[in-house]
């Protein structure tokens, strides 16, 4: 098996869960945390004794809310993957929301290692703020990007949301402009999806909301691609932008298909074995199953799957083509990347691929392309 | 168990379809305990799955019931199950044929239908007796007095014939039986007279080869004789003959006037085909029993596989159905389109439909089915005659000299109110009035002459809802005529998909190309580039409309548990795709190329 060197935790709880959110996140189970973290570190243990892993290059704490999680709880955890090994100049990541970002905390995430912060900033607009159901205002997540930076983080990245229900493409580059002038190093800009399960799945189901049509989130997509380019943001993954030198190590290896072992209430890991084929394994997802499991067995998978070498590199392909500097990885694909090529949905480069706008904006189609 | 000839009756149950027949049948075989309570399954004479989930008969079938009767003479009743739809009329011909009575069967609350009618006038010409059955009697909206009337007045018989039946309910079920047993003729066939048997239906069972339905009229059947079928000419050693209780039963014999069955060593239902005659090959009957008719389909339509890996399995497919199937009939086609695949023969929509489907089924192929045609005759200007049965096959407009397509004789049978709507809908379809009849119940009986093409194209649905669900439709195909029909084309992204012409009547054509154009355009989904349809007729573009193009297709997160989400959102996408064929650069769904059948 290929030996892994990015791992990611996972914290599945927060204040409040957001109607368009549909990650494995659980609203004020407070009380649950400190058992919940006795049992993520013991999952990292266990893992470590039975995984080809380490030294860690990468981490990425997420949720969820990680930031609810206390200093000491993050130093706990924090000590347990340093058992593991972990590489000298690693990149630690973690989830903020804007709330929990004081210069208290900011001193103590720095001192247990986080050493980039990602902060849901989604919208600096009240009327978007309040249909997200986000509790923080605007000003509060400028300050908490401010505070970061002045507390002595030197990578910050900004989770926004764009094709918000009531935001005008005036509005969402209002926001973008903000949080730029504001000096991020990295900034993720999401298309706000409706995922059927959610309250707002419901709420457009039954023609409370109503979306933004396809030509208006893309006139948003395309307007906040060329503001960020002005701004010298490189645009490095669809939905990802950095600074030069600071692009997410984390999740560039995910997309370079590297594996990676994820801990915590449903979280999802991805191992290489020698032969080509990948195995894919995720955990149980409710948190208080999942401190049963982990801490009886350290061993909390409730499902996995394996795919063939052909599977796998098809696997790669969809993932990698998200890659805007280009993929090696359609090599594999030598008649789909003619045919994407003629059909225009991605470019020559270097004797690799790329997508072009029109790939960009039908990237599921160009990924569907190569799945076997 | 032989029974006295003056003992046996052979008889059918007939009806309009969904007025009870098959679950009259089922009662009968419950009354007489041919099969036990605990062992009847609804429709126990429909043994296609489809049969059973349809609710329809698709083949004949028969059984062996012996009843007790008030007289205290104990009967062999042969009972000669027959299929409802009107593309198997042949097939009920033929069974009606095997028989000396009918129980003719009609609904309650629905009264006389087109093919009650039909069926009654097949009845008569086999000089059967009709026992007319008024069914579903426990319905609280039923008028079983006035359909009473309708019978005697409409079909001649007398009103104080008619049982009042529930076959639901077991109601009228001894009633029936006895006036079987009371009026339906004796066989009078002889014994020792040289073999006359009437072939009706035939199956193929995987081990033992056709099972071949017949009815003894004249001498005997035994195991071990050699026979002789006089239509085909080939001869045969039996192996079996045997009796239907329902399951096969086999005897030693089979005397005039029985039912029952033979095995042969027969590797296909060609050589066994209905409406033949068996006899003794070593002392034949002077001459075959009338009516046998070589069964040609009436419609035509291409199956390809969606995905051309599946050609040859296709092909042993079509080949294993046809041994159960001889109304089938396929030959190889190659459409510019759609690859490899057969040109198929099929006796009416149901019967192709029920063929595409236990191909689908049981043998686990996806098709893509062309819309249906029937079979043109065209003259050619050098004086040949050639048959079409491909719109794309028709001849350049420069070497033709005319056309001819196949006509029939369509039966109405509807309420008073919905009169205007039928005559409408049938000279929209290019139908020639012939005749009208009021009968009593507000009954009206109509007929037109109207050119098959016509009703293939979805009239049949169109009469139904045009008429809120009560007209009924049989029709009979009387010879061809000559018309005034062109091709009209398809191209999709400019190219032609020959798989979507048609040939439609000149006056109509353009109509037609831009309705044709206007549905296509809501079937076809939407592709990564815009993708332009157009109507032709003789190179000219009389239509045209755009599929636009896809606007946008990208998930937003692409991190850990959101890749295997998206790879199985994506491979689930994809396999639904092989629904689709690809014809160029552009995926196109089967019910595309069924669009041409309802452009109303």
């Amino acid at each position: 098996m290929e030996r892994i060197h990015s791992l990611y935790l996972h914290v599945p709880f927060c204040t409040w869960v957001c109607k368009y959110c549909d990650f494995n996140a659980y609203a004020v189970l407070d009380g649950l945390i400190p058992p919940y973290v006795d049992a993520l570190a013991r999952e990292i243990d266990a893992a470590a004794d039975s995984l080809p892993i380490g030294p860690i290059e990468t981490i990425f704490i997420g949720g969820g809310t990680p930031s609810l999680l206390t200093i000491d709880q993050l130093r706990f955890l924090m000590d347990h993957v340093r058992s593991i090994g972990l590489a000298a100049g690693a990149e630690v990541t973690m989830e903020a929301n804007p709330s929990n970002v004081t210069s208290k905390n900011v001193a103590g995430w720095l001192e247990a290692g986080v050493n980039r912060l990602s902060i849901g900033v989604q919208s600096l607009r009240p009327d978007a703020l309040r249909f997200l159901e986000r509790l923080h205002s605007g000003s509060d997540a400028m300050a908490a990007i401010r505070t970061s930076r002045t507390g002595g983080l030197a990578n910050v990245n900004a989770d926004l949301l764009y094709g918000v229900p009531g935001v005008n493409l005036a509005g969402w580059l209002e926001t973008l402009d903000a949080v730029l002038a504001e000096g991020v190093q990295h900034l993720s800009a999401y298309e706000l999806t409706v995922e059927s399960q959610t309250r707002l799945g419901q709420e457009v189901r039954t023609g409370l909301v109503q979306m933004p049509d396809a030509d208006d989130q893309l006139e948003q997509y395309w307007a906040a691609v060329e503001r960020l380019e002005a701004a010298g943001y490189g645009h490095y993954e669809i939905s990802n932008w950095s600074r030069p030198g600071f692009a997410c190590r984390h999740n560039l290896a995910a997309w370079h298909y590297e594996p990676y072992l994820g801990c915590g209430a449903g979280a999802h890991s991805m191992f290489r074995r020698n032969d080509g084929s990948t195995e894919r394994r995720w955990n149980v997802k409710g948190p208080h199953a999942y401190i049963k499991q982990a801490s009886v067995s350290g061993h909390p998978v409730s499902g996995s799957e394996t795919l063939s070498p052909e599977r796998a590199s098809g696997e790669a392909a969809m993932i990698g083509v998200r890659l805007l500097d280009g993929t090696a990885a359609a090599r594999d694909f030598p008649v789909q990347r003619t045919q994407l090529v003629e059909a225009g949905l991605l470019a020559e480069q270097d004797g690799d691929v790329r997508l072009t706008r029109r790939g960009i904006e039908l990237a599921n189609q160009v990924g569907a392309t190569f799945l076997v | 168990m032989s029974t006295p000839t003056h003992l046996t009756r052979a008889i059918s149950v007939i009806a309009h379809v969904d007025h009870g027949k098959t679950t009259l049948s089922d009662r009968l075989l419950e009354y007489t305990g041919t099969v036990a309570p605990r062992d009847m399954v609804e429709q126990v004479l429909d043994q296609l799955d489809l049969e059973r989930e349809r609710g329809i008969t698709i083949k004949a079938q028969a059984v062996r019931m012996l009843y007790k009767a008030d007289d205290g003479n104990t009967y062999q009743i042969n009972l000669i199950d027959t299929p409802g739809h009107v593309d198997f009329s042949y097939e009920v011909s033929r069974a009606l044929a095997a028989c000396d009575g009918a129980i003719l069967v009609v609904d309650a609350s629905q009264g006389i239908e087109a093919q009650t009618l039909a069926n009654v006038h097949q009845a008569l010409d086999h000089h059967l007796k009709i026992i007319p059955v008024v069914n579903k009697i426990d319905l609280p909206q039923g008028n079983p007095e006035l359909v009473r009337e309708e019978i005697e007045k409409v079909i001649g018989l007398p009103a104080e014939s008619v049982i009042f039946a529930s076959a639901r309910k077991g109601i009228g079920t001894k009633e029936i039986l006895e006036a079987v047993v009371r009026e339906v003729p004796a066989p009078t066939g002889d014994s020792n007279a040289p073999l006359q048997a009437l072939i009706f239906d035939a199956k193929f069972d995987a081990y033992r080869g056709v099972v071949t339905y017949i009815r003894v009229l004249e001498g005997t059947l035994r195991t071990g004789m050699r026979i002789q079928m006089m239509q085909t000419g080939n001869s045969f050693e039996v192996d079996e003959v045997g009796i239907f209780r329902p399951d096969r039963t086999p005897v030693d014999d089979l005397s005039a006037g029985e039912v029952g069955y033979l095995i042969a060593n027969i590797r296909n239902v060609r050589d066994s085909r209905v409406g033949d005659t068996v006899t003794d090959a070593t002392r034949p009957a002077a001459a075959p029993l009338p009516g046998y008719r070589h069964v040609t389909p009436m419609v035509f339509a291409g199956l390809f596989p969606t995905d051309t890996e599946q050609y040859q399995q296709l092909k042993e497919a079509l080949e294993k159905l046809q041994l159960n199937d001889a109304a089938l009939v396929y030959e190889p086609e190659t459409s510019a389109a759609l690859g490899f695949g057969f040109r198929c023969g099929f006796l009416g929509l149901l019967h192709m439909e029920i063929v595409q489907e236990r191909l689908e089924r049981e043998f686990n192929l996806t098709l893509l089915g062309t819309a249906p045609t029937v079979e043109y005759r065209v003259k050619l200007r050098d004086g040949t005659e050639i048959p079409v049965d491909n719109p794309d096959k028709l001849p350049d407009p420069g070497e033709i000299e005319a056309i001819s397509e196949p006509m029939v004789i369509a039966t109405i049978v509807v309420p008073s109110t919905y009169v205007g709507n039928m005559m409408e809908l049938s000279q929209e379809r290019r139908g020639q009035f012939l005749n009208m009849e009021y009968e009593p119940g507000d009954r009206v009986v109509i007929t037109y002459r109207m050119p098959l093409a016509e009703i293939i194209h979805d009239y049949y649905d169109q009469l139904k809802s045009r008429s809120k669900g009560y007209a009924s439709l049989d029709y009979e195909m009387v010879g061809f005529e000559e018309a005034n029909l062109v091709k009209l084309d398809v191209l999709v992204a400019g190219s032609p998909v020959d798989a979507l012409s048609m040939i439609v009547d000149r006056s109509k054509a353009q109509q037609q190309g831009r309705r044709l154009a206007e549905k296509l355009k809501t079937l076809i989904p939407r592709q990564l580039f815009e993708v332009p349809i157009q109507a032709a007729i003789g190179g000219k573009i009389v239509a045209r409309e755009t599929v636009p193009a896809m606007r946008k297709d990208v998930t937003a997160k692409c991190y850990g548990g959101d890749v295997t989400r998206k790879r199985k959102l994506l491979e689930k996408q994809k396999e639904g795709k092989k629904r689709l064929k690809r014809v160029g650069n552009v995926e196109i769904p089967q019910e595309a190329f069924m669009a041409v059948l309802s452009l109303d």
